[in-house]
Formats: C-alpha cells, sequence, structure tokens
C-alpha cells in the first residue's frame, strides 16, 4: 500500500493549490436555448430542409386529391387559421360572468383552456400530494397499492361517463377529464421519486438534527425527488393537451370541440388549423416548462 | 440530543473547548461491551462481541481492522444508526439512542445535499437547530475558512473535487458544534495526494478546535499518521484485538523508523 504515490484516479481534481480549484467553478455546456427547447445551431439547416420537404410533398398530394375536404392543403389551411385567429367572437368567464370581446381561434384556446388548466393544477397537485404521501409511508403504501394498481390502466377517457353524470358535459366535466389524466402521471412520477431518495442522505440529515417526518419530507424527500416530480410535471403538460382535445370531441366547447365540428361539415382545413393550435400551444407550455425545469434543477449533473 | 437551542453560546464554546483539552480526563465516548448481532432468515452474524473501548475528550482515535471486523456496523451504532444487540455506547455520559447532533458524521460517500450550494449544506444542521441570522452566517463563514472553501460557497457539489466535498462534509459536520467528529473512511474516495493534505488539513482543525475525533480507515499508514490511539479489531465476530498508542511528535513522517514500526505491528497485528 504506497499512499505516496500520486494516482490518476481523480485527473481533474486539483490537489495542493487552491487556486487550480477556481478553473471547476464554471461547468456549464453551452446551447442555445430557445422556446421549443434545446437547439442545436448546426441542426436547424437540415430542419429547415425537412421542413420544407414535408410540406411540399402535402401540398402536391393535396393539389392531387379531387376533394379538398379529404386532405386540405398547407395553403388552405394557413388561410382557415388567419380566418379563425382574425374572426371576431366573445368569451365569457364562467362564474364572473364577463363577456371579453376576441376571436374565434383565441376564444376557443380560451375554453380549451378553462378545461386544461384546473385540470391540470388540481390533478397534478393531488397526485403529488399522494405519490409523495404513498412513498414515504410504507402504510399508507400497503394499504392504497391494491386500489392504485387497479384504477391506474383506466384510461381518464373512460371516466366520462361518471364526468356527464356527475358534472355534466360543460368546462367542469373536461376538466375533470384532463384532471384524471394528470393525477396519475405525477401520482407515478412522485411516488418514484420518493423510493428513488438514498437512505444514506436521510441519516446525514437524522445526524444533522432532524427528527421528525415533516423536515425530513419537506428538507430532504421533496428536493431529492424534484428530478423526478418535475418529469412528471412535464409529461402531463403534454398528455393533458392530448386528453383536453378528446374530452371536448364529447361535446364541451373548445379547441377540440372545433376540430371534430369543423369536419363534420366538411371544412376539414379548419379542423387541421386547430390542430395546428393544439401543437402551437403545446411547444410553447413544454418550451416554458423546460426552462422552469432548468432553474429549478441547476444544482444538477 | 445534547447541545441544541442553545445558539447564542454554543459558538463560543468551541474556542474555550482548547483551553479544556487536558484538564478534563472524564472519557467522552465509552463503548461498553456492544454486541450486534444481524439475523437473518438464512443465517446469523455477530457483526460486534462485546466490544469495550473509551476515548478520552480531546482524543484522536483510529479504528483499524480488515474488511469484516464489523468497524462500519461499530460505526454505526455509535452514530445511532444501528442499535446494538447487547452493551450501549455512551457519550458525555448520555446513553445513545439514535442520530443527533452531538455527534458529527463524515461519510465516505460524503453524503452532500446535492440541492444546496456549499453554504447551504454547512447551514442544514444550524437551521435544524434553530440558530438565527446572522450568526448562522457568520457560522458557516468561520466554517467554510476553517476548511479552506470561502471562495466556493455559492457552488453546488457537482462543481467540487471530491477533497473539497469532503472538506464540505467536514465543515457541515463542525458547524453543529458536536461533541465528536464520527468519520467512516473519509478518505477512501480521494486520490492519494488529496488525502495526504487532508490528514494535515484534519490534524490542523483538530488542533483549533479541539474535538474528539473517532476515525474509522482500513489504512494502516493513515492510522498511525492521524491518531493518538488506534483501536485494531480483528474479524468473525468483530471485536478489538489490541489498542495501540502511537508515541510519535506531530506532525509525523512516514519516513520515520518509529513510524515505520507501529505500521508493522499494527499490521501484523491484522494479519496483513
Amino acid at each position: 500500500m504506497s499512499v505516496e504515490t500520486p494516482t490518476d484516479s481523480e485527473p481533474a481534481v486539483p490537489t495542493g493549490d487552491r487556486n487550480q480549484d477556481r478553473d471547476e467553478e464554471t461547468g456549464s455546456v453551452e446551447t442555445t436555448q430557445g422556446l421549443f427547447g434545446d437547439i442545436d445551431p448546426a441542426s436547424i439547416g437540415y430542419g429547415i430542409v425537412g421542413s420544407a420537404i414535408f410540406v411540399t410533398i402535402w401540398q402536391v398530394a393535396a393539389a392531387a386529391v379531387d376533394q379538398t375536404y379529404l386532405l386540405p392543403s398547407p395553403i388552405e389551411v394557413a388561410t382557415a387559421f388567419i380566418i379563425e385567429l382574425t374572426a371576431s367572437a366573445t368569451f365569457t368567464l364562467p362564474i364572473a360572468g364577463i363577456t371579453v370581446p376576441m376571436t374565434r381561434l383565441t376564444a376557443n384556446l380560451a375554453q380549451s383552456l378553462l378545461h386544461y388548466l384546473p385540470g391540470l393544477v388540481v390533478g397534478s397537485t393531488l397526485g403529488v400530494s399522494l405519490g409523495l404521501a404513498m412513498g414515504w409511508s410504507g402504510r399508507l403504501d400497503n394499504a392504497l397499492t391494491p386500489v392504485t394498481r387497479f384504477l391506474r390502466p383506466i384510461p381518464p377517457l373512460a371516466w366520462i361517463v361518471f364526468a356527464i353524470v356527475w358534472i355534466g358535459i360543460g368546462h367542469g366535466g373536461a376538466a375533470f377529464i384532463v384532471g384524471i389524466g394528470a393525477f396519475w402521471i405525477n401520482f407515478y412520477n412522485a411516488y418514484a421519486g420518493v423510493e428513488g431518495v438514498s437512505t444514506h442522505l436521510k441519516e446525514v440529515a437524522a445526524s444533522l438534527g432532524v427528527d421528525d417526518d415533516l423536515t425530513m419530507i419537506r428538507k430532504v424527500i421533496i428536493p431529492a425527488a424534484m428530478p423526478s416530480i418535475t418529469t412528471g410535471l412535464r409529461t402531463s403538460i403534454g398528455q393533458c393537451w392530448m386528453i383536453v382535445v378528446a374530452a371536448e370531441l364529447f361535446g364541451a366547447p373548445g379547441v377540440g370541440f372545433q376540430i371534430i365540428n369543423a369536419a363534420q361539415n366538411l371544412a376539414t382545413d379548419v379542423s387541421v388549423a386547430y390542430m395546428v393550435v393544439i401543437s402551437l400551444v403545446f411547444l410553447v407550455s413544454d418550451g416554458v416548462f423546460r426552462r422552469v425545469e432548468r432553474r429549478l434543477l441547476e444544482w444538477r449533473v | 440530543m445534547a447541545g441544541i437551542n442553545k445558539n447564542s453560546d454554543q459558538y463560543a464554546k468551541a474556542d474555550s473547548h482548547q483551553n479544556n483539552r487536558g484538564n478534563e480526563t472524564r472519557a467522552k465516548v465509552v463503548v461498553d461491551t456492544v454486541t450486534k448481532v444481524f439475523e437473518s432468515e438464512r443465517q446469523t452474524v455477530r457483526a460486534l462481541d462485546e466490544v469495550s473501548f473509551t476515548v478520552s475528550d480531546g482524543e484522536f482515535v483510529c479504528l483499524v481492522g480488515p474488511s469484516g471486523c464489523g468497524k462500519t456496523t461499530l460505526f454505526r451504532v455509535i452514530a445511532g444508526l444501528e442499535m446494538p444487540t447487547n452493551g450501549e455506547v455512551r457519550l458525555a455520559g448520555n446513553t445513545v439512542t439514535g442520530p443527533g447532533t452531538d455527534r458529527g458524521m463524515v461519510f465516505q460517500e460524503y453524503g452532500l445535499f446535492p440541492w444546496r450550494t456549499v453554504q447551504e449544506n454547512v447551514a442544514f444542521g444550524l437551521e435544524e437547530q434553530g440558530a438565527v441570522e446572522p450568526n448562522r452566517s457568520r457560522r458557516v463563514d468561520e466554517m467554510l475558512e476553517l476548511v479552506g472553501l470561502t471562495e466556493f460557497k455559492n457552488a453546488y457539489p457537482k462543481e467540487l473535487s471530491g477533497g473539497m466535498k469532503q472538506r464540505v462534509g467536514i465543515a457541515r459536520a463542525l458547524a453543529v458544534d458536536p461533541e465528536i467528529l464520527l468519520a467512516d473512511e473519509p478518505f477512501g474516495s480521494v486520490d492519494a495526494q488529496t488525502r495526504e493534505m487532508l490528514h494535515d488539513e484534519l490534524l490542523s482543525i483538530w488542533t483549533t478546535t479541539g474535538k474528539t475525533v473517532l476515525f474509522v480507515t482500513h489504512d494502516v499508514e493513515e492510522a498511525v499518521t492521524l491518531a493518538d490511539r488506534v483501536v485494531v479489531m480483528a474479524p468473525s465476530p468483530g471485536r478489538v484485538n489490541e489498542i495501540v498508542d502511537i508515541d510519535v511528535d506531530r506532525p509525523r513522517q512516514r519516513t520515520d523508523v518509529t513510524f515505520g514500526e507501529y505500521v508493522e505491528q499494527i499490521r501484523s497485528l491484522i494479519g496483513e
């Protein structure tokens, strides 16, 4: 056991000279961070070419089809989008009853947000809370695992029956469906996050004076599980847009309802325009959350 | 849990501690016939068998032994993370019943909270003790200065080298002014050069603070470099083989003849 011999086991590690240590202070990786996530500048060119090819094929294919409703062309979709974006409409805030002048597109988006946001917020909050509680308490875990295992495989949309009989197929019913979707995604991620917290860190905290569950959860479990929790939130932000559209197909007003409604009138260009709306809204919300997540988890490797 | 909620004067205690050193002959830690048996369905393992020794106030004691001799189990029993099957550990007269801030713990894998910056890690125990500002920050700064990490106070653990992480670990353990510093192979994950530097720093911190130190290692040279006394353990079942007083002036040179003799003596006890 020759202790004097320096080893290369930790090559980047500074030793005697403390000024050397300073180099390690900045370790951030340079990336261009746009609203749509990380963009590698070198790949932008390829992206433009790929998109152009896609749109061209679409346009050519649409021109080859006789009936426009079978495949509306990109130009028709863009036109429909602009018409929806500019045609005036009104949006009435529920409960408050205030009517605000808007355009058709923004009014429909606002309707959908009335389903999306409350469902997402309430469902996520409950999901994270129960996930934390069951991950922490073995007894609660044992008691509720059969129930959660049994309920988990049921798709959120299957609950539409109860959404209709309990709440009615309006804003509340759609929000309820969205909430169920958000609940399960966040429940499992929070649960897995707590399960993954190392015993070692809990022991360290105990040796530093943490002697009650609430403090342990607040100061160790939640921060340690945060990467998993934010993954759940990000997944649900995306999934809930899918669910919102599906829920509105049953008649609640909003973007999803417009997709099916326009298609029934053979105005599929309008349908696709609203599909584009969903996509854009998803990209924006996902991009915004990525930024929040990065800020929240800047301590991560 | 001793030493909690006295945040105003506990910091002063660290300074006066030094003067008391040597005057107080009372044992700081008493390991009293500790037996630890692990029982599983397949087998029963006697990890510790009637282990007894004491550590005096201000003393630096190393615990060495081959793997399987129960030194880590003993560390965990003293830390209060495991309960002994028989016997007890007394710290400053109180029986250990669980983990607490009267023992500052330093681990091989550092155990830093990755989501907390260096200064937030050091402040963790102080927050639990209810230390208020500006005392808390002052204490954190004092500790960071002690381990030479003042300019890294806002760095996250991921940005630090192994040696620096362990200095944070030591600062965090000492911040709550424990009765004793307990370390389990703290320098096992750093390279040899850094380890030697950390030995010097730890000895200097020990001299400055006058803390009692109980240090677990499998490295005999490390034990002889650091300790006043070395408790040599033997395996199956884990027990105390012999306790060796290291009578060499500090700073100790590994090339020194007496140093080498102690190393040889302990190695032959271990059977290396």
